[in-house]
């Protein structure tokens, strides 16, 4: 768990949530999505695929840290290093890429690199991708050359193909993008190709309205099931990246309240709802009035929680506590309660404390919670990350194993 | 999943590790760049030495991962003699960090202290600075004592900020700021320095919330120091200190406020008095605001910020530049 992050964290994929709607294409997007280095977290290069970096967590968790420091002289490495070598299979080597490298061209790359993709070698398969990015250049012909190839190449190609386009700087060309999402929206296409085009737009550093339009539009139409995820989070990818380079995020928040509100799939409208708690937007009245409606009468109870989170970010602070407030009293589910709870602290820090006292005499559960928040906030704790990742138990309700 | 165990992901690539091994032999030549071959320290120095001038960064940055990936299995004494060996900084960079990645993945758990060694007594200070790039990202602050404190006196400029970069990256992309040990040695490294840009590196950008009280005082002292820079950047590394902490931080910085003559380090306490107190921090500012009129602009720029009543520091920093942006 993130212990930064007083939620879970949204938009993992599609099969972390109750059911698959689509059956067995869910899993197939992950598959997909995962493959070409799409994770949620992971659009921004500086991170590595977490698929890869789940692993070496985990060796690591009952590793090194737990006996803290010391430099004391361990026992011979002889012994440790042959166990070592009997723990870990050995990494290839391609002594001969070099020439790989310095004689490919973007025309001769899909003959050559089918051998090597053939390998299976999961840091090849990487280079490969990096390489048709560095070939690809900020030549919008080259780029064009590639979505051409990705409309029928299969399996680990396709992957290496639209990597390599997402992370070229041709991508960013008008015309390359409208040409991606041109074949994100051709119908003739599988909805998986499709789903992989409209993800190689997650690193546009904007979306002309035009095209958040049709793929908000998209993600609204019952059929789109995993391409219109994936338009889904590119929208959402796309607004992250405009507010941290203090651009406007209210037009892509727009689209996305809208996806979150109608989008008859659930698992579609749940990512929708959790998109802006990547960039945490101060909401609008407008915002703030459609992201009430959503805490009002989404049926999914994940989705109640994100929209708790969401305003909290409000300009409107008395409105939404006031809400929060009524909210709790109506609401049935203790995790959707706990959100009302904790959230309302990230309205108002320690002004809150009133509200909060009120819901723990409605619902008496949350009454030890209630002192630690007091306690936290009398000690001069005044920063909510901080107060929240003070909390001896920051799952009093096992709301966060709900979907293991 | 403890946040500061995240940074340790600079070694992706184990779940290739677990899959076995492709059938090779089968596959035809067709091509050069086809034949694989179980990775030797031979084979992988002579690629290296080639391929680190190439103009590829794909292929520069995956000759990087594969010397990672392969060490833990490349033979223990035959890497270390190479390292000893290498003299070439850019391939010293790459055998230490190799050596770095056995100790992480617990193949060889001394490895890095082979790697501390040549950091701290090399004759050439651009082998030092790359032997302490090695490091960075790692756990190696836990693994190696005092090395922090005494690169922190090495008689190279480059090493002493690279030693910085390293406390300051690994604070927090390894732990997330969530390890006192981690955030004192840095503390201490920083306090120990004499050079004043490295202290103020160092400080700068330091989260504090998990500082033990011992190294808090090391860095109130910090506020008397002669460079502004060391003042400026100890006022900001206040900002964060834990609850215990903040009262007198927060009285020390306010002292200091009317005395400061630089109005960087002026800046500096004002964020910093802004982040102990939030909302409760504007009367504060308030009385602050007529010691120095230029000043004005910039605490009237927190207030709206703070008034705002947003409820986390990484966002009140945001709002304060987009109120900023506005006007």
């Amino acid at each position: 768990m993130d212990s930064s992050n007083p939620t879970q964290t949204p938009g993992s994929g599609p099969s972390r949530g109750r059911g698959v709607p689509w059956g067995l294409a869910g899993a197939g997007l992950v598959a997909v999505l995962t493959a070409v280095g799409l994770v949620w977290r992971g659009g921004d290069d500086a991170q590595a695929p977490s698929a890869t970096a789940a692993p070496v967590k985990a060796s690591r968790s009952q590793g090194s840290h737990a006996g803290g420091g010391g430099t004391g002289a361990a026992p011979a490495g002889v012994e440790e290093a042959e166990a070592a070598e009997r723990r870990f299979s050995d990494q290839t080597c391609f002594p001969e890429l070099g020439r790989f490298n310095d004689g490919v061209t973007l025309e001769t790359f899909r003959e050559q690199a089918a051998p090597l993709l053939a390998s299976k070698d999961a840091l090849v398969r990487d280079y490969l991708k990096a390489k048709l990015a560095e070939l690809i250049g900020d030549d919008a012909g080259k780029a064009g050359q590639v979505v051409d190839w990705a409309r029928d190449a299969q399996g680990a190609e396709f992957q290496v193909l639209l990597s390599g386009l997402r992370a070229s700087d041709a991508v960013q060309k008008p015309q390359v993008a409208a040409r991606l999402l041109e074949a994100g929206m051709d119908a003739k296409l599988s909805i998986e190709r499709r789903a992989g085009m409209l993800s190689a737009l997650d690193t546009q550093k904007h979306l002309p309205p035009a095209a958040m339009d049709r793929m908000a539009d998209f993600a609204r139409d019952p059929a789109s099931t995993e391409a219109g995820w994936a338009a889904t989070r590119t929208l959402g990818r796309v607004m992250a990246r405009e507010s941290e380079n203090h651009g406007d995020a209210s037009p892509y928040l727009d689209r996305l309240i809208t996806i979150a509100t109608d989008a008859p799939d659930e698992q579609i409208r749940h990512l929708a709802q959790t998109a802006p708690l990547h960039n945490s937007p101060v909401l609008d009245a407008k915002a703030t009035e459609r992201f009430t409606r959503i805490l009002q009468s989404e049926g999914n109870e994940d989705g109640r929680d994100a929209a708790a989170q969401v305003l909290a970010m409000s300009s409107d602070k008395e409105q939404v506590l006031k809400l929060f407030t009524d909210s709790f009293q109506r609401e049935q589910s203790v995790c959707v309660r706990w959100a009302l709870f904790r959230f309302s602290a990230r309205v108002a820090g320690r002004e809150a404390l009133p509200v909060m006292a009120n819901m723990a005499t409605v619902d008496p559960r949350f009454q030890p919670l209630y002192r630690v928040f007091e306690t936290l906030y009398a000690q001069g704790n005044v920063d909510f990350i901080r107060v929240w990742n003070e909390l001896p138990d920051q799952n009093p309700f096992g709301c966060m194993d709900r979907h293991q | 999943m403890p946040r500061f165990l995240q940074g340790l992901r600079a070694f992706g690539g184990l779940t290739l590790l677990l899959a076995s091994q492709p059938a090779w032999s089968t596959s035809p030549a067709a091509l050069p760049a086809l034949r694989a071959e179980s990775c030797s320290v031979r084979g992988l120095m002579d690629q290296l030495r080639e391929g680190l001038r190439s103009n590829s960064k794909a292929y520069r940055d995956y000759l990087n991962a594969v010397l990672r990936e392969a060490a833990v299995s490349l033979p223990s004494g035959e890497l270390h003699a190479a390292f000893d060996r290498e003299t070439d900084p850019a391939m010293v960079e790459q055998l230490a960090a190799a050596l770095v990645a056995r100790s992480e993945r617990e193949a060889e758990k001394d490895a890095i202290q082979a790697v501390a060694r040549r950091a701290l007594e090399d004759r050439d200070p651009s082998v030092r600075a790359a032997t302490v790039r090695a490091m960075r990202r790692t756990g190696a602050l836990e693994k190696t004592g005092d090395m922090y404190e005494r690169l922190m006196r090495d008689g190279s400029p480059e090493v002493r900020m690279e030693a910085a970069q390293n406390l300051i990256e690994d604070n927090q992309y390894v732990y997330s700021a969530h390890h006192g040990p981690a955030t004192d040695l840095a503390v201490n490294a920083a306090t120990a320095s004499t050079d004043p840009k490295v202290t103020a590196r160092i400080l700068e950008s330091l989260d504090t919330r998990k500082m033990g009280p011992e190294a808090g005082q090391k860095l109130l002292g910090m506020l008397g120091h002669e460079s502004a820079d060391v003042r400026r950047s100890a006022a900001l590394a206040l900002g964060s200190v834990p609850a215990a902490q903040m009262g007198p931080a927060r009285e020390a910085l306010v002292g200091m406020y009317r005395g400061e003559r630089d109005a960087g380090v002026r800046k500096a306490l004002v964020q910093g008095i802004a982040e102990l107190g939030f909302a409760d921090a504007v009367p504060e500012l308030r009385k602050l605001r007529s010691v120095d009129p230029a000043m004005a602009p910039e605490i009237d720029a927190w207030i709206r910020a703070l008034e705002s009543g947003v409820q986390e520091w990484g966002l009140l920093l945001r709002e304060k530049q987009r109120l900023q942006q506005v006007r």
